[in-house]
């Protein structure tokens, strides 16, 4: 504000110091314009006959009453993306809320090699378990967080890693409060659920679909309004992990217990 | 002050262009270098991202891909009341145990014969619903006249069909 008073604005040359900065950093502004989006093409996406993007919004529905914690989502999620031993993408938790008292809640090598039975003597009021996974949020912490964008959201709905750029920094682990990411002790990067994304776009479901024995997992297309899915989420009671984060969670559970966190 | 010469003082425009120009040039040189291909071809991402996880292996193939090979076995599991209970959880998963496409057995499929299979899901616990089959082995299996030994579920039941 000082200089005003010293130098004039106006130059001999008839363009003021001011108007020449503005025009000179429009032009740069303009040149970082073009530089950062003319490589963005408007590419159509994952579509074509067998898969289109723009037609699927996955999400996935839990029924806690019906899974008997046999573990066998854990250890087909394991086969079928190679996941480390003592490393989850899905595990199970199991809840024993006794009529007076404090809850035992426990997850044996995530329930993998399902529960022994709880030989306490507890009076249990109510009993069941709750298998968890990447909530593929909509409002995701832990895509926000990654400083290089190696996390990410596909137009279909699920939270992927780039496992080529990612830089296992971890912030991503952190951020998300669901603890459904871990750093891959293999290829040291983030490593979580992706909803078998292999699987999904080839009109398979998930492992940990196909291979529940009771029907506790379900994976639907929001966009298919036959799908099953639509008519548990137009009927049922849902619920969702932690609502008071507004992540805006996918993964719908029946028959949460309040316990549940 | 008089401007005679208009061109008198250009040599901040020429040296403010220049260092225009060298702000762009690093621009570009460090997008082509730090920034990978195909990024932002979908959004802030490296696009070739989604087309590597499409890429992985499938592994799990249901009960129909072991049905050309033990059409038998397959039969009498569709029939009876472990329909529900996929062959690859008993077992494992078709891709490590055969060549689908070229028709031939790859490796040795595994066979979990003994009773802690079965305990997984039927051995009595206070967390399963209550609907769900459930036995208290040892009771069970005395109570059937049975010896509690460790395949001991094998000898009243065939894991593909029960009863
Ligand atoms: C509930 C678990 C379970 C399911 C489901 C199951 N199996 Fe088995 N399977 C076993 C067990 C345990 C054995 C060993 C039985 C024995 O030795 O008496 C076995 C044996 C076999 C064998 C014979 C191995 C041998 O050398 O005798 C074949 C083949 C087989 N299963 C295929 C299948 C197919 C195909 C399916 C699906 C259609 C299937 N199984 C579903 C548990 C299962
Ligand atoms: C391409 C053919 C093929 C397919 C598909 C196939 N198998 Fe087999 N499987 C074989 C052959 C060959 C053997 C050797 C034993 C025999 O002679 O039956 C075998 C053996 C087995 C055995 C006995 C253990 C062993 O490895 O010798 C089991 C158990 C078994 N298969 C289960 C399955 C299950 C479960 C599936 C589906 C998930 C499946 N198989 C799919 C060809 C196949
Ligand atoms: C992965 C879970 C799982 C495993 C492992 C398993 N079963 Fe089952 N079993 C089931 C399911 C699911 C049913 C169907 C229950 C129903 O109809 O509600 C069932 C039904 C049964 C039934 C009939 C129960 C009834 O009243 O209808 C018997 C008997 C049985 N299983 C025995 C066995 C034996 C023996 C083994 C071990 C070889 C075994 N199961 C392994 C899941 C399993
Ligand atoms: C000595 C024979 C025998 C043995 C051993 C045996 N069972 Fe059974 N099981 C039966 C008979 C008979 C029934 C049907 C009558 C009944 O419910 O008790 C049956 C029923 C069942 C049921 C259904 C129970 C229900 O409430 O509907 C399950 C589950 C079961 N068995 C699992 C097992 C498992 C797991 C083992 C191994 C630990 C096993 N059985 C060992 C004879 C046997």
């Amino acid at each position: 504000m000082k200089h005003r008073h010293s130098h004039p604005d106006q130059q001999p040359d008839g363009v003021s110091r001011r108007e020449f900065l503005h025009r000179s950093s429009a032009a740069l502004a303009g040149a970082v314009a073009i530089v950062l989006i003319l490589p963005e093409g408007s590419a159509a996406g994952i579509s074509g006959a067998e898969y289109d993007w723009d037609r699927h919004t996955w999400v996935y529905v839990i029924d806690t009453t019906k899974c008997i914690g046999c573990g066998s989502c854990v250890s087909a999620c394991r086969a079928e993306n190679s996941v480390p031993e003592g490393m989850y993408r899905t595990w199970v938790e199991r809840y024993e809320i006794p009529v007076t008292g404090e809850a035992f809640i426990d997850s044996p090598d995530g329930g993998e090699h399902g529960f022994d039975p709880v030989t306490s003597g507890m009076n249990v009021g109510k009993g069941f378990f709750v298998p968890k996974m990447c909530n593929h949020c909509r409002a995701t912490p832990c895509t926000q967080v990654c400083p290089v964008g190696a996390s990410f959201t596909t137009r279909d709905g699920v939270v992927l890693v780039d496992a080529e750029h990612c830089i296992g920094c971890g912030y991503c682990v952190q951020a998300c409060p669901f603890g459904s990411r871990f750093i891959n002790p293999t290829t040291h990067t983030a490593d979580k659920c992706t909803w078998c994304y292999h699987r999904i776009t080839k009109g398979l479901t998930t492992a940990c679909v196909e291979i529940c024995p009771v029907g506790a997992r379900q994976l639907g297309n929001r966009d298919d309004p036959d799908d099953p899915v639509n008519e548990i989420l137009a009927t049922r009671r849902v619920q969702v992990l932690q609502p008071e984060l507004l992540t805006r969670p996918q993964c719908y559970y029946l028959g949460l217990d309040m316990e549940v966190r | 002050m008089t401007s005679e010469n208009p061109l008198a003082h250009s040599k901040h425009v020429f040296r403010a262009a220049l260092l225009l120009l060298a702000v762009v040039v690093a621009l570009i040189l460090g997008r082509l270098f730090f920034v990978p291909e195909t990024w932002g071809e979908y959004g802030f991402y490296r696009g070739a991202a989604v087309g590597e996880h499409r890429a992985e292996p499938v592994r799990f193939g249901g009960d129909e891909a072991c049905e050309p090979c033990h059409d038998a076995e397959y039969a009498e599991h569709a029939a009876g009341v472990h329909a529900p209970v996929r062959c690859e959880l008993c077992h494992g998963p078709v891709a490590l145990h055969a060549d689908l496409e070229e028709g031939e057995k790859l490796a040795e499929m595994p066979v979990r014969r003994g009773r802690e299979l079965c305990e997984l899901c039927h051995r009595a616990q206070a967390a399963r619903p209550a609907s769900f089959p459930q036995i208290d082995v040892r009771e069970h299996v005395l109570e059937n006249g049975g010896e509690v030994t460790p395949d001991a579920c094998f000898d009243c039941h065939d894991p593909h069909s029960p009863y």
